[in-house]
C-alpha cells in the first residue's frame, strides 16, 4: 500500500505537546481535586471551598480587583487607542510600538523597576497593598487592552461617522452613537484579555511584597503547604468560573456587534 | 425658480498646487435633478463632498440660498447624502437606522414612527423595521439608505454613485424608481455617476467633468447632440471624431470631402467633427459621399457595429442590417448629424527659461532650440555662441520665454532618455485617422500631441520635439 503524506501529520508534534503538558496536567489536577490524601474519591474539597468564608471572600476580592484593573485599563486604553486609530497623528505605528515595547522587556525586571518607583513615591509599599496591586496589574496588562481596541477602531469605516454627521450628529454624538457601539467587539476582547489573567495573577502580587490575597495566592498558599487536593479543587472551580465568563461574553459579542463586525 | 445651491469658482488643492478640482461654477435650481458625470478621478465625488461638507474648498464659495455655507460643518447643513456603499449602521436595525436623524432632532416617538413608516412606504420596504442590516440584499440596503436620507426632509439629496454596487437589472429598476421618487417628493437631487447612460436617463441637467474641471453643463440632449469638445463627445455615447476645417458658410471639410453642416464657425477654423454612428447612413458604393470598405462587423444585440475604412480614416456605423467584411460601401451624412466643435487648443504653450547651454527649459523638460528666432539678425558661430549682427556675444541665459509646440510632428518614445521630457499618457482620443494624446509630466504639465499609432494609457514615455518645431517668443513682447 502506498503511503501518502497528509497535511494532518503536521499537527502531530503539537498534539504530543498538548497531551503531555496540557491534557495530562489537567487530568492530574482533576484527579487531585476529587480525591483525598488516601487517594479515595471525595467531594469534600468542593464543599470545603464553599463552606470556607475565607475562600469565598478571597474569590470575591479577586473579582473586585480584576474588575477594578479592567475598568482602569479600559479607561486608560480607550482614549489612547482612539487617538492612535483616528487622530491624524503621523507615524502612529511608532507610537503604537511605544505602548507595546514594554511587553518585550523581561517581566520580572519590569516589576522590579515598578517596585523601585512605587517605593520612591510611597515610602513603604507594604502600606498600600490594594493600590499597588491595581497599579502593578494595570501596568502589566495595559497593552493587552490597547491592541484589540486599536485594531477594532481602525477597522471602523470612516463613512459611518460621515453618515452620522450627515444625519445631524456632532462629533460627541458621533462618538457615543457610532464609534463606541461599533468598537464593542474590541472592548470585549480587551476585557477578556485583562480580566481573566487579573483574576489569577500571582507573580505580580508576590513580587510587590504585599499582603493582598487573591485567588492565585490562595492556590499558591495551599500548594506551599503541600495540600494538593484543596489547591487543585480551587483551580478547577476557577477554571469553570472562567469558562462561564467566556461563554457569557461570547454570547454577548454575538448578539451585538459581533455580526456587525462581519459586515465591516 | 430660485437657485438653491451655487458653486462659485470652487477649487480644492493641496499646497495650492495639486488641484483635485478647480474653478467649478455651477448653479442648481430648486427641485432639479443634476448629475455630475465623469470618469473616475475627475473630481465629481470631491465636488459632492464639498457640498455635503466633508471637504472644505480651498478657493471660491458654496452658496445655499444665497448664504455662504463653505465653512458650515456637515451636521448643520440642510443636505443629506446617500453614500456609495450605503454606510448603514451595522449595530442598528432598519428602524433605528432610519430614525437616527430624527432621534437627533429630538422628535417625539409617535412622530418618528409616523415618518419612518411613510419613507418605508416610499422606498417600498414596509415591514422591514426590525430587520438587521446584514440580512438585507444590496438593493434593499440601497433603499434603506435612501429612506434614511429622505426621512430628514433635506432641501438637497446628494447621491454618490448609489447604484454602483448593484447588478445591471437592479440598476435599471432603481434608476426608474429614483426618478419617480424625485418627481414625487420634490427634493433637489445632486447625483454623481460615471455611467453616462444613467446620467442621460435620469437628469434634468448633466455636468460633465474631467480632470477636475467642468467640461460642459447642459440638458442630456444638449450634451449628447452638441458636445462642447472632443472629450465630451468621446465620453458620452459612441462617436466618430475627425479633424476638420471650416470651408465657409456652414460648410466643413473632413474625410477629404466637403459637407454641409449647421454650425456657423468662421472660415478656416480647425475644428473637431463629431458624427454619431447611428446617424450615418450606409448606401451603395457609388451613391456615397465618402466611400470605403467594410473591415469589421460586430453584432451588438440591437444593432450591428460596422467599421469602414476610408483612406486612412476609420468610420464606425451602427445599423440593424448586417454587412460583410470586404464589402465596398458608401456613406451619406445629413447636415443635422454633423457637429463641429472649435478646438480648445491648437498648440502646446508653456512658459520657459533659457539655460547657459543654449537650451530651453519648460514644463519639466529641457530641449534644444533655435535661439536665433528670439534675436533679429543673430547667428550662431562655430563654437555654438550666439552673436548679434555686429559680432557681439548675446547673453541669453535666464531669459524667460513663451514656448509654443504644435501637436503634429512631435513624437513619443519608449526610451526615456531620447526625448527632453518624460511623463505618462493621461488620455487618448481616437480621431478617425490618428490618436490625440495628453501626456502628463510628474508635476502635472500636459503635453498634447497627435500620433498615428495606438499607445497604452498610462505608458511612461519621453517626448521628442524636433528643434525647428519649438517656437520661442519673448515674454515682454507677449505682454505688449
Amino acid at each position: 500500500m502506498k503511503k501518502y503524506f497528509s497535511r494532518r501529520y503536521l499537527c502531530i508534534p503539537y498534539c504530543i505537546f498538548l497531551i503531555f503538558f496540557v491534557v495530562l496536567p489537567v487530568i492530574v489536577i482533576f484527579y487531585y481535586a476529587v480525591t483525598n490524601g488516601e487517594g479515595e474519591f471525595t467531594l469534600n474539597n468542593l464543599s470545603a471551598f464553599f463552606s470556607s468564608g475565607y475562600a469565598i471572600g478571597t474569590l470575591l476580592y479577586s473579582i473586585a480587583i480584576a474588575f477594578t484593573v479592567t475598568v482602569v485599563c479600559l479607561l486608560l486604553a480607550y482614549p489612547v487607542a482612539y487617538i492612535l486609530a483616528k487622530g491624524g497623528i503621523r507615524k502612529n505605528n511608532v507610537l503604537l510600538l511605544l505602548f507595546i515595547t514594554p511587553m518585550w522587556i523581561n517581566f520580572t525586571l519590569r516589576i522590579t523597576a515598578l517596585k523601585e518607583v512605587l517605593t520612591a513615591i510611597e515610602g513603604n509599599i507594604a502600606y498600600y497593598p490594594f493600590i499597588n496591586t491595581i497599579i502593578g496589574m494595570t501596568y502589566d496588562f495595559l497593552p493587552f487592552m490597547i491592541l484589540p481596541l486599536y485594531t477594532t477602531i481602525t477597522k471602523i469605516d470612516n463613512t459611518f461617522s460621515e453618515a452620522a454627521q450627515d444625519l445631524g450628529a456632532d462629533s460627541v454624538k458621533v462618538f457615543f452613537r457610532i464609534t463606541l457601539p461599533l468598537s464593542v467587539p474590541g472592548i470585549i476582547s480587551g476585557v477578556m484579555m485583562v480580566f481573566l489573567p487579573a483574576m489569577t495573577n500571582y507573580v505580580i502580587l508576590d513580587m510587590l511584597y504585599n499582603s493582598t490575597f487573591i485567588m492565585g495566592s490562595l492556590i499558591g498558599s495551599y500548594f506551599s503547604a503541600y495540600d494538593w487536593h484543596n489547591g487543585s479543587m480551587i483551580s478547577i472551580i476557577l477554571l469553570f468560573i472562567i469558562l462561564a465568563a467566556n461563554f457569557v461574553t461570547d454570547r454577548f459579542a454575538d448578539g451585538n456587534a459581533g455580526k456587525g463586525r462581519a459586515i465591516l | 425658480m430660485d437657485n438653491i445651491i451655487e458653486l462659485k469658482g470652487v477649487g480644492k488643492s493641496f499646497n495650492a498646487r495639486d488641484y483635485i478640482v478647480r474653478d467649478i461654477n455651477l448653479t442648481v435650481k430648486k427641485g432639479e435633478f443634476v448629475t455630475l458625470l465623469g470618469p473616475s478621478g475627475c473630481g465629481k465625488t470631491t465636488t459632492l463632498r464639498m457640498i455635503a461638507g466633508f471637504e472644505t474648498p480651498t478657493e471660491g464659495s458654496i452658496l445655499f440660498k444665497g448664504k455662504d455655507i463653505s465653512k458650515v460643518p456637515p451636521y448643520l447643513r440642510p443636505v443629506n447624502t446617500v453614500f456609495q456603499r450605503y454606510a448603514l449602521f451595522p449595530h442598528l436595525n432598519v428602524y433605528n437606522n432610519i430614525a437616527f436623524g430624527l432621534n437627533l432632532k429630538k422628535l417625539s416617538r409617535p412622530e418618528i414612527e409616523e415618518k419612518v413608516g411613510r419613507v418605508l412606504d416610499i422606498v417600498d420596504m414596509e415591514g422591514f423595521e426590525k430587520r438587521k442590516i446584514h440580512t438585507l440584499s444590496g438593493g434593499q440596503q440601497q433603499r434603506i439608505a435612501i429612506a434614511r436620507a429622505i426621512v430628514n426632509e433635506p432641501e438637497i439629496l446628494l447621491l454618490d454613485e448609489p447604484l454602483g454596487a448593484l447588478d445591471m437589472k437592479m440598476r435599471k429598476e432603481m434608476q426608474i424608481e429614483l426618478k419617480h421618487m424625485h418627481e414625487n417628493i420634490g427634493i433637489t437631487f445632486i447625483y454623481v455617476t460615471h455611467d453616462q447612460e444613467e446620467a442621460l436617463t435620469m437628469s434634468d441637467k448633466v455636468v460633465v467633468m474631467a480632470d477636475g474641471t467642468i467640461q460642459q453643463i447642459g440638458t442630456p440632449e444638449e450634451i449628447y447632440n452638441e458636445p462642447n469638445n472632443a472629450f465630451v463627445a468621446d465620453f458620452i455615447g459612441e462617436s466618430n471624431l475627425f479633424n476638420g476645417v471650416m470651408k465657409g458658410n456652414m460648410k466643413v471639410e473632413f474625410l477629404g470631402t466637403e459637407f454641409e453642416c449647421l454650425d456657423d464657425i468662421e472660415k478656416g477654423t480647425r475644428v473637431d467633427v463629431v458624427v454619431r454612428p447611428e446617424d450615418i447612413v450606409m448606401v451603395p458604393y457609388d451613391d456615397g459621399m465618402v466611400k470605403g470598405e467594410v473591415i469589421s462587423v460586430i453584432f451588438k444585440g440591437i444593432h450591428y457595429e460596422i467599421t469602414l475604412q476610408s483612406g486612412k480614416n476609420e468610420i464606425v456605423v451602427q445599423r440593424t442590417r448586417a454587412a460583410k467584411v470586404g464589402d465596398k460601401a458608401g456613406i451619406i451624412l445629413d447636415p443635422d448629424s454633423i457637429h463641429c466643435m472649435k478646438r480648445g487648443k491648437n498648440v502646446n504653450s508653456f512658459k520657459g527659461v533659457l539655460t547657459k547651454k543654449g537650451t530651453v527649459m519648460f514644463a519639466d523638460g529641457e530641449f534644444e532650440c533655435d535661439l536665433t528666432m528670439l534675436y533679429p539678425d543673430s547667428s550662431v558661430d562655430d563654437n555654438g555662441n550666439l552673436m548679434d549682427s555686429s559680432g557681439n556675444y548675446i547673453d541669453y541665459a535666464g531669459t524667460e520665454v513663451i514656448v509654443e509646440i504644435p501637436f503634429n510632428g512631435i513624437r513619443m518614445s519608449d526610451d526615456e532618455n531620447e526625448g527632453g521630457v518624460r511623463g505618462n499618457i493621461f488620455s487618448l482620443i481616437y480621431k478617425g485617422d490618428h490618436y490625440n494624446y495628453i501626456i502628463k509630466t510628474k508635476n502635472g504639465y500636459e503635453y498634447i500631441l497627435n500620433d498615428e499609432y495606438l499607445w497604452n494609457e498610462n505608458d511612461y514615455v519621453s517626448i521628442v520635439i524636433p528643434k525647428k518645431l519649438i517656437k520661442l517668443m519673448r515674454m515682454d513682447s507677449e505682454v505688449q
